[in-house]
């Protein structure tokens, strides 16, 4: 597979490493907390796209069964969408934990910066 | 009778509930609620042990879905251990938790589904399956480390929940890698499909091994992805503290064990020398770092969590090594290091609970005063050591005499001089409790209301039940030094499925 | 083999009784009462199975399987039975003796003492009854634990670094060395059973790895031997109440070593491939080195029990070279020296503690003129010490006689390894005389100056009693107690003529006692309680004079403590005039036979 053919072809791979890059990148380096679960969620989300795009199928259908049998032809795989909503809402609860955190956080301290945070506690 | 297994993760996610809802009507019934539920988890536990025992490994298709498409539920020796140790720990854990707090019910919510995701992590034979268990486990855990409602604690927490979320998603990214090379998530069912319709060299199965092992690594607080255990293990309450201490990293490393052995199995690291070679590297440098890290803290909880890294270096050191005898010896010393760790976190926070002791220095000459708790942290730090007859031995023979099998002998090496390593910090504290004069320190008086301020209910009320635990504990870890004829049973056939 | 639950029983007794004695803390005679009765028990079981082992039986008990290939098993052959009728028997009279010398200094902490001391005695038990690697790596390991305490008894900094000390070494012996070694015995043979003549599978290996576990397993059970250079632990632990010093430093802490050591040698590898492979000749030098060193240090030590230990690592390397020359002289010599060392070393420390317990006194060089005061314990220190030199009808002279036989016989590198037992024959009158010699023939206010080696040759003369005259003023306001003690302040004209050296040295002088760096250097800064280090000496008169008579009627010290010396010495007497009476040189044939059968070594 030339560099070419996979730019057009696999260019949801590509935008899955740029994601996870991103992502991992705020993780580390923004000292906002809020922008860190941020970061977390693109992470996520890449790992979403990554999932979907490989059930993905040139020409398929959805992969249900119509109401009036047989068979439905090439299809998308069906097992990494199951995968991904399930992944997504664990997402949503993380992400729900994580802001729940944040907000006893920023009443006790009064700040959203890591560095200013880790001054202060340890006083 | 195989329905055992989908009740086991199933009675504590559900009776999680009971906890708000019943709340409504009573005020501290969540303790109740949750002894209720893990003395049935034990019992079931002991059902699944005793089927194990007699006829081995046994499985359950949940809903009725056959796998590979169904999700299955596989007790097997290892698995049965861990399962084992959770019931155990988490039902003896509430003895100390009834005075010791937190008592509100949402802690019991908090506590009961922490329960259920260890049991679906060891019980699970599906990689996703896997993943989402993980991932209950982690928001579980999160959720009980910022229990005390401090703000240091939920600081903790939080990097807990970043740090251990990128590693969940890595270990989703692996899962991934391994979905696109073999089209399924059945553990079996891949462990068929690699090296037969892929081959084990071909790079997406060697990134597949990489992003789970480094995913994995960070729940089992393997170096130098341990950041987030001394902030979780020393800001959290104590109750948790010995909870999450004894389970949470172990089913991490459990995990691990399972996918080198039942997923990527031996031949794998036979076709990539590599990463067994990388692997077993970094566990053994984990091995010293851990210790020399856990010598350097004042604070006991940080020493006892940095000891943590020590011995799951150790123990995927002898994951790594892949051969009978380590791996046995692995699975011994990470169930004696799960009741190692809870009886030793129950032990410190009785005497922070009485004294208000959090630092080494505080603990000068409260052997004393404390007789059985200072009694039984001893026995328990020595067994930590490998003094025999006791499991922190046990663990240690089986896998010195693995990593000699294997011919490894920096390995070996290290885990010889790991008596003294270890013997660093716990000498250290067991000089202090018995052997330094209370006045010969100055004592800051004291974290206490800092760090327990904020409990709904600061008491410093050491109950008899807290004691007990501890005692129990130490019991346990030399009775079990002389159970290695029975671990052995357990899982000689697990060893022999897939070496 | 009989299936016996007596072995265990003997290992059992006194960890029972530890719970005994803790219950009974508020209780000392009840304590105290707890613990002679275990001794006592704990004696008449393993005298119980002495009999039938003579007899050529072995009684067994089996737990069970420890792990996978290797059973938790003790039993009692008859090198177990060496080792356990002499440590039981000992800690009868030492029992005795601690009762004396914890009262009689009011010592803190009795209870964790007590207790510990049982339990020491149980791990010492299950050493010399292990019927594998396996068994006596546990009880090895728990007898480190089990005696830390008393060496950290004292609870002050000097202990405290000393019990991390004692630890370290003692667990890099154990927790590292030998449990590599077993690892290694386990996995070259496929057992670690021991069997008189060596373990069958072992034979059979590659040499190499076959030395490896040999260097490993003799240097590990050797650094509780005190073998060089992992012997520093030892003078380290003199800070332990005495009867510690005395039964466990220098005999059943320091014998597990060398015990152990017999065991890789007799039982594990056999004599004839520990031969074979050569690598036995090279422990042996070390020990020869050792004992050599150990004694020219022991010369320059002035604090009496420093002077000891160094005394007992010198002497804890005869038993190992012995074990390296492997004939059945060597053998039989190595073994004996195990009790004749044993009932000698522990009448010295004795004495050494009876001394501190009446007077206060640790350093030779303020012993002048002590034998007027205590004559009964000077008098056997005299005797034990005149055993320790190899003097006939003593003890230590049986054992020697038989090493140095061993040793020409096996002729080669053996004769230089002789030698050096010749020259520390020598070495231990130089280094044991002045004591004997300051105490019964000089006088408190003119004696030579100790130790003798830091002086120029002729010796000068000092003085231990405070002069009438050139004394400062100070003088009046220092009490009793103190005068004649080095003065710690530096700052003051006044000389100290007990303290030598120092003199020339200033300031720090004290901190710089020639004989010693570690021992004294933090002392200003420590409670009372462990004063006594520089208290003593005569009192301001000189010493009181006690005849026999009066020393019997209690007037020198108790007879808790008395008894025992007594008991000890007329030990060591015995089996230095009828070995084979006192049944260990039967014990010791027995033993040697077993290991030789077969082999060609056998003369």
């Amino acid at each position: 597979m030339s560099a070419l053919e996979f730019l057009t072809t696999g260019y949801a791979y590509l935008a899955f490493a740029f994601l996870l890059a991103t992502g991992l990148y705020m993780m580390i380096a923004s000292p906002n907390l809020v922008k860190k679960i941020i970061g977390l969620n693109m992470f996520q989300s890449a790992i979403f796209l990554f999932f979907v795009a490989t059930a993905y199928v040139q020409g398929g259908s959805v992969p249900v069964i119509p109401q009036e049998g047989g068979a439905v032809g090439e299809y998308a795989s069906p097992l990494p969408h199951v995968i991904v909503l399930t992944a997504i809402v664990v997402g949503v609860s993380l992400t729900a934990v994580a802001l729940a955190l944040i907000v006893r956080i920023y009443t006790e301290y009064g700040s959203l910066n890591e560095e200013t945070i880790r001054e202060v506690a340890r006083r | 009778m195989s329905a055992t297994l989908a009740l086991l993760v199933a009675v504590p996610i559900l009776a999680s509930t009971l906890p708000l809802f019943l709340g409504l009507r009573f005020e501290r019934i969540g303790w109740p609620i949750a002894v209720a539920t893990l003395t049935v988890e034990v019992v079931l536990a002991a059902l699944v042990a005793h089927r194990v025992f007699t006829d081995g490994r046994f499985t359950h298709e949940l809903g009725g879905y056959p796998a590979p498409y169904g999700i299955e539920l596989v007790a097997d020796g290892l698995s049965m251990l861990v399962v084992v140790l959770i019931a155990i720990v988490s039902l003896s854990v509430l003895g100390y938790a009834r005075v010791a707090g937190p008592r509100r019910n949402s802690f019991y919510v908090a506590y009961l589904l922490l329960c259920g995701g260890l049991m679906g992590v060891s019980l699970t034979g599906d990689v996703f399956n896997l993943f989402v268990f993980l991932e209950i486990t982690g928001l579980a855990t999160y959720a009980l480390v910022a229990s005390d409602r401090s703000g240091r604690s939920a600081v903790a927490a939080l990097k807990y929940l970043i740090i251990g979320t990128a590693g969940a998603s890595l270990y989703l990214v692996g899962v991934g890698y391994a979905f696109v090379a073999t089209g399924t998530l059945n553990m079996v069912d891949l462990s068929n499909e690699l090296g037969e319709t892929v081959a084990y060299t071909d790079p997406l199965v060697v990134a597949s091994f990489a992003f789970v092992a480094v995913g994995l690594g960070v729940k089992a607080a393997v170096f130098p992805l341990h950041t987030w255990i001394p902030d979780a293990y020393a800001e959290s309450p104590d109750t948790v503290t010995a909870y999450i201490s004894g389970l949470v990293s172990t089913v991490g490393a459990y995990a691990l064990a399972r996918l080198i052995y039942t997923v990527y199995t031996v031949e794998f690291f036979e076709a990539v020398p590599l990463a067994q070679d990388a692997l077993v590297a970094l566990a053994t440098v984990g091995i010293v770092a851990g210790s020399v890290l856990a010598v350097m803290q004042p604070d006991v909880k940080r020493m006892l969590a940095y000891s943590s890294v020590s011995q799951f270096g150790m123990i995927v050191a002898a994951f790594g090594l892949a051969n009978e005898t380590a791996l046995i010896g692995g699975v011994i010393h990470l169930i004696g290091h799960g009741f190692l760790k809870t009886g030793l976190f129950v032990a410190a926070g009785v005497l922070a609970t009485a004294y208000g002791a959090r630092t080494v220095q505080a603990y000068a000459n409260l052997g004393y005063r404390s007789p059985y708790t200072t009694a039984a942290l001893g026995v328990l730090a020595l067994a930590l050591v490998g003094i025999p007859p006791s499991i922190g031995f046990l663990g240690k023979w089986y896998i010195a005499l693995g990593a000699v099998n294997a011919d490894a002998w920096v390995v070996a090496a290290v885990i010889f001089a790991s008596t003294l390593l270890t013997l660093l910090y716990v000498a250290r504290l067991l000089e202090t409790l018995y052997f330094r004069p209370r006045d010969s320190v100055d004592i800051q008086f004291d974290e206490l209301l800092a760090d327990g301020g904020e409990r709904d209910d600061p008491s410093t009320r050491v109950s008899v039940g807290m004691v007990v635990v501890a005692v129990a504990f130490a019991l346990a870890a030399v009775g079990l030094g002389f159970a290695a004829p029975l671990f052995e049973t357990v899982l000689e056939p697990f060893a022999g499925r897939y070496l | 083999m009989i299936e016996d639950p007596r072995p265990l029983a003997a290992v059992l007794v006194s960890f029972v009784a530890t719970f005994g004695i803790l219950a009974a803390h508020r209780h000392p005679d009840i304590r105290e009462g707890v613990t002679i009765v275990a001794a006592l028990a704990k004696f008449g079981i393993v005298a119980s199975m002495l009999p039938g082992v003579m007899d050529g039986t072995v009684y067994e008990s089996n737990i069970g399987t420890f792990i996978a290939g290797i059973d938790f098993t003790l039993r009692a052959d008859p090198l177990g039975m060496l080792f356990a009728f002499l440590a039981s028997g000992l800690w009868i009279i030492t029992s005795f003796y601690s009762i004396g010398y914890m009262r009689g200094l009011d010592e803190p902490g009795q209870t964790r003492y007590f207790a510990s001391f049982a339990v020491s005695l149980s791990a010492t038990m299950g050493i010399a009854f292990a019927g594998n690697l396996l068994t006596i790596f546990i009880f090895y390991e728990l007898l480190s634990i089990a005696t830390y305490p008393l060496v950290a008894h004292d609870e002050d900094d000097r202990s405290r670094s000393a019990g991390r000390k004692y630890l370290a070494y003692t667990m890099f012996g154990g927790g590292v060395l030998v449990l590599a070694g077993t690892v290694l015995v386990f996995w070259l043979a496929g057992s670690v059973t021991f069997t008189a003549g060596g373990i069958e599978g072992l034979a059979a290996v590659d040499p190499m790895w076959g030395r490896l576990a040999f260097v490993l397993l003799a240097v590990g059970f050797g650094v509780k031997a005190g073998l060089m250079p992992l012997h520093q632990w030892l003078p380290e632990a003199m800070v332990a109440p005495t009867p510690v010093s005395g039964l466990l430093h220098a005999v059943a802490v320091v014998k597990s070593g060398a015990f152990g050591v017999a065991r890789v040698v007799l039982d594990v590898f056999g004599p004839e491939l520990a031969y074979e492979l050569g690598i036995a000749v090279v422990v042996s030098s070390l020990a020869a080195f050792t004992l050599l060193a150990a004694s020219f240090i022991a010369i320059r030590k002035d604090h009496l029990k420093q002077r000891l230990a160094y005394s007992t690592v010198s002497q804890l390397s005869y038993i190992v070279l012995g074990l390296g020359i492997f004939g059945w002289y060597g053998l039989i010599g190595a073994l004996l020296h195990i009790p004749a060392h044993a009932f000698m070393k522990l009448t010295l420390f004795f004495c050494a503690g009876a001394i501190h317990v009446e007077t206060h006194t640790d350093y030779i060089s303020k012993m002048a003129g002590i034998g007027k005061r205590m004559p009964v314990t000077l008098g056997a220190f005299a005797l034990a010490a005149a055993g320790m030199a190899g003097i006939p009808l003593f003890a230590g002279f049986v054992s020697k006689y038989y090493l140095l036989i061993g040793g020409f016989e096996m002729g080669g590198i053996a004769l230089y390894l002789a030698g050096a037992l010749l020259v520390s024959g020598v070495l231990n009158i130089v280094y044991f005389w002045p004591v004997v010699y300051t105490a019964f023939f000089e006088a408190e206010d003119a004696h030579d100056a100790k130790p003798l080696v830091d002086f120029r040759p002729g010796g000068e003369t000092r003085s231990t009693v405070a002069r009438t005259d050139g004394g400062s003023r100070e003088d009046e306001e220092i009490d009793p107690d103190a005068i004649g003690q080095p003065d710690f302040s530096g700052t003051s004209g006044r000389r100290d003529y007990s303290e030598p050296a120092e003199r020339i040295d200033g300031e720090y002088a004290v901190d710089q006692h020639p004989s010693d760096h570690h021992m004294p250097d933090d002392e200003d800064d420590h409670d009372d309680h462990d004063d006594h280090d520089h208290h003593g000496g005569p009192p301001p008169s000189g010493w009181q004079r006690l005849t026999v008579g009066e020393a019997f009627h209690g007037r020198e010290t108790t007879w808790f403590m008395l008894g025992p010396i007594l008991a000890s010495v007329t030990g060591a007497i015995l089996v230095g005039v009828v070995p084979h009476q006192v049944l260990f040189l039967e014990l010791i044939e027995i033993i040697v036979e077993n290991a030789l059968a077969g082999t060609e070594v056998l003369p």
